[in-house]
């Protein structure tokens, strides 16, 4: 509760905070990428860097599925279930139904649409908390997901799709693309639009932005909606880069959703949204994640490394956050 | 009214978990036969204490991502005490469940101490464990346990015609009578439930909530350890992939059960009926051949049917009573 009274007091603080992250992530990352650099002379070829930038293109969005949730004092644990659904449905009609891939995609995404209003109304009409409802569509997510093709893959898709998902220009992976957009129009929608707005203020604080006029349920639905859409494209961008449609998609996809916003500084209360930030983050565990790779370490680090640098990261927030109010109270 | 409920509630799903069994009977070939009904005294013991495990936490109103991580972790302790340590089996679980308490404690003194979300501290601290122990152990599993272990989670102890039970669903009896008692009986247990249905009221009225925290969080890291060695002996080897599964069924059985996902109210026999639920309709569904996938879709539906009667409850609960609280000492359901 303070620390949503403490974000609508001083709102220009926790901007001068978030500029604060900002140069914080920049300086691990360049620090961390000239110990690669050093240690590692694969680190620094063309091929590591159209690597790295693949595996961030998918987790990127995938951690903007869940900070769209988050900036409503929200959780969704079926991100990762919403992505694989989406990708088997969507693999399916391409080789099932020999559907082209435009009308697939636009199919597939109805369906992530579907499930994120599954996920909405059912959370905003019962008032039940969103850890639980998402915790149980994503099951039932998971068993359509396996369900549909027995536990296999589909493996005939459209070469042209397929083609996108693995082709690149030098470093670039073509994939990527997708991710910039998606970057820029959640920019834009935080920062510029309305809806953006009324999103950050149900976040901020319910109880006022109902009272201000604002539509909370159709907000909260709508954010669901967005989450799923996300989820949904990573999935489906994964799919065209995998170049088949595994039922495992979206399987490990709940620690970084999770890590990578909460890296980026946001507050776990609700009321920000930091896209910039996210986008920084997930380039900083990309890199311990090449990291590891490049030193050939055990892969299991990766998931201990994640987990103390969730601990880590909110316990420097929350250290913050009480810094701030001391300060705020002495003045 | 609260009485009524409850009575309605329990008898409603003994109700539902016996139309299911004559679903089974009469459509699942072999459902009432000795091996399945063995089988299924196994599976439900291990599913009610790792609902025991989350119960315990949703009391407090808050929750324990780390069940699975912490049960996993124990398991693997357990068989490496056993069997490169040599320790005797009363002395390895004994050392095992301390630890596992004192895991769970770790997670509430980060807790209390930060001031940080359950669900994020125990997200964290399930990584970390689950990364620790496939590193340490490279993902071996350890395979030569003490006969007398293993066979106390493979031989029947009861046999009465047909019937066949495993000494394991005894010991989650046992351990839900225990439970039962420390709510119904101790401050303890009334601490738990006054600081689940109001941290700050339980405060101003004395009770020190940080340390029912702490302790709660040390409770249900020792259930979580004790579903873990149960599974371990279950299965015959400490395999470093238990507990992966865990977290749908940590909630799905106390929320089946009746557990107010709010906090200030468990339901002990409940989490037992829920976790019989649970699993005599996994069983029965893969006898009737349905794909173990759909399995999964039908539990994650049958617990969203649960939360939707649970808030049903809660309404009907609050309007009954014009808006005032439960009292927590009346809150348990036995």
């Amino acid at each position: 509760m303070s620390a949503v009274a403490l974000h609508q007091a001083s709102s220009s603080r926790l901007q001068s905070l978030a500029n604060k992250e900002w140069a914080w992530l920049a300086g691990i990352i360049l620090l961390m990428s000239a110990v690669l650099t050093i240690l590692e002379p694969n680190f620094l070829t063309q091929f590591n860097f159209y690597v790295l930038l693949r595996g961030i293109a998918v987790t990127l969005i995938v951690a903007y599925a869940q900070l769209m949730v988050l900036v409503v004092g929200q959780l969704n644990l079926s991100v990762g279930a919403t992505g694989g659904m989406v990708a088997i449905c969507t693999g399916g009609m391409m080789e099932v139904w020999g559907l082209p891939t435009v009308i697939a995609v636009a199919l597939g995404l109805l369906i992530g649409v579907g499930a994120g209003l599954a996920n909405g109304l059912l959370t905003t009409r019962t008032g039940i908390n969103g850890f639980i409802i998402t915790l149980a569509t994503a099951s039932a997510f998971t068993g359509v997901t396996i369900g549909l093709n027995d536990a296999k893959p589909w493996y005939n898709l459209p070469k042209r799709f397929v083609e996108f998902g693995q082709g690149r220009i030098g470093p670039f992976p073509y994939i990527a693309i997708v991710t910039i957009i998606v970057g820029i129009l959640l920019w834009v929608l935080f920062e510029r639009t309305l809806l953006g707005r009324q999103i950050l203020a149900v976040g901020g604080n319910q109880r006022a932005a109902e009272l201000s006029g604002i539509p909370v349920d159709r907000i909260l639905v709508i954010v669901f909606v967005l989450s799923a859409i996300l989820s949904s494209i990573a999935g489906i961008i994964l799919m065209a880069r995998l170049g088949s449609a595994q039922p495992s998609i979206g399987s490990d996809w709940l620690l970084p959703s999770f890590a990578i916003p909460i890296v980026a500084g946001i507050a776990l209360s609700g009321g920000s949204a930091p896209v910039i930030n996210t986008a920084l983050a997930a380039l900083l565990i990309a890199l311990i994640d090449n990291g590891l790779v490049l030193t050939k370490a055990d892969p299991y680090w990766i998931q201990f490394l994640l987990g103390l640098i969730i601990l880590v990261a909110v316990g420097l927030n929350r250290l913050r956050a009480v810094r701030e109010a001391k300060r705020t109270t002495a003045s | 009214m609260n009485l009524a409920l409850r009575m309605l509630d329990r008898t409603g799903l003994l109700a539902v978990i016996v139309v299911f069994w004559a679903i089974f009977v009469v459509f699942a070939d072999g459902f009432l036969n000795r091996v399945t009904i063995f089988g299924l005294s196994r599976t439900v013991a291990v599913t009610a204490v790792i609902g025991l495990s989350q119960m315990v936490v949703l009391g407090i109103g808050q929750m324990n991502l780390a069940v699975g991580a912490i049960g996993g972790m124990i398991g693997v302790f357990t068989g490496w005490l056993m069997q490169s340590v040599g320790l005797p089996v009363w002395a390895a679980v004994i050392v095992a469940l301390l630890f596992a308490a004192f895991v769970g404690w770790v997670n509430g003194i980060i807790i209390t101490k930060t001031g940080i979300n359950s669900f994020i501290v125990t997200l964290g601290m399930a990584s970390v464990i689950t990364g620790l122990v496939f590193i340490l152990t490279k993902a071996e599993a350890f395979r030569d346990l003490p006969d007398a272990y293993t066979s106390f989670g493979k031989v029947p102890w009861v046999e009465l015609g047909w019937l066949e039970l495993s000494p394991l669903i005894f010991i989650a009896v046992a351990i839900a009578i225990v439970m039962a008692l420390v709510y119904k009986r101790t401050t303890f247990g009334r601490w738990m439930l006054a600081t689940g249905a109001n941290p700050r009221a339980a405060e101003l009225s004395g009770v020190p909530v940080n340390f029912v925290v702490q302790a709660t969080h040390a409770l249900s890291g020792l259930l979580a350890g004790a579903a873990g060695i149960m599974i371990v002996s279950r299965l015959g080897s400490a395999l470093p992939s238990i507990g992966e599964n865990w977290l749908l069924p940590s909630f799905a059985a106390p929320i089946v059960g009746g557990t107010l996902l709010s906090g200030g109210a468990v339901a002990v026999f409940g989490t037992l009926l829920g976790a019989l639920l649970i699993e005599s309709v996994s069983v029965g569904l893969t006898l009737m051949n349905v794909p173990s996938f759909w399995i999964q879709l039908f539990i994650g539906l049958v617990l969203l049917l649960a939360v939707l009667i649970d808030r049903a409850r809660t309404v009907a609960v609050a309007r009954g009573q014009r808006g005032v609280r439960q009292t927590p000492a009346g809150a348990t359901s036995g």
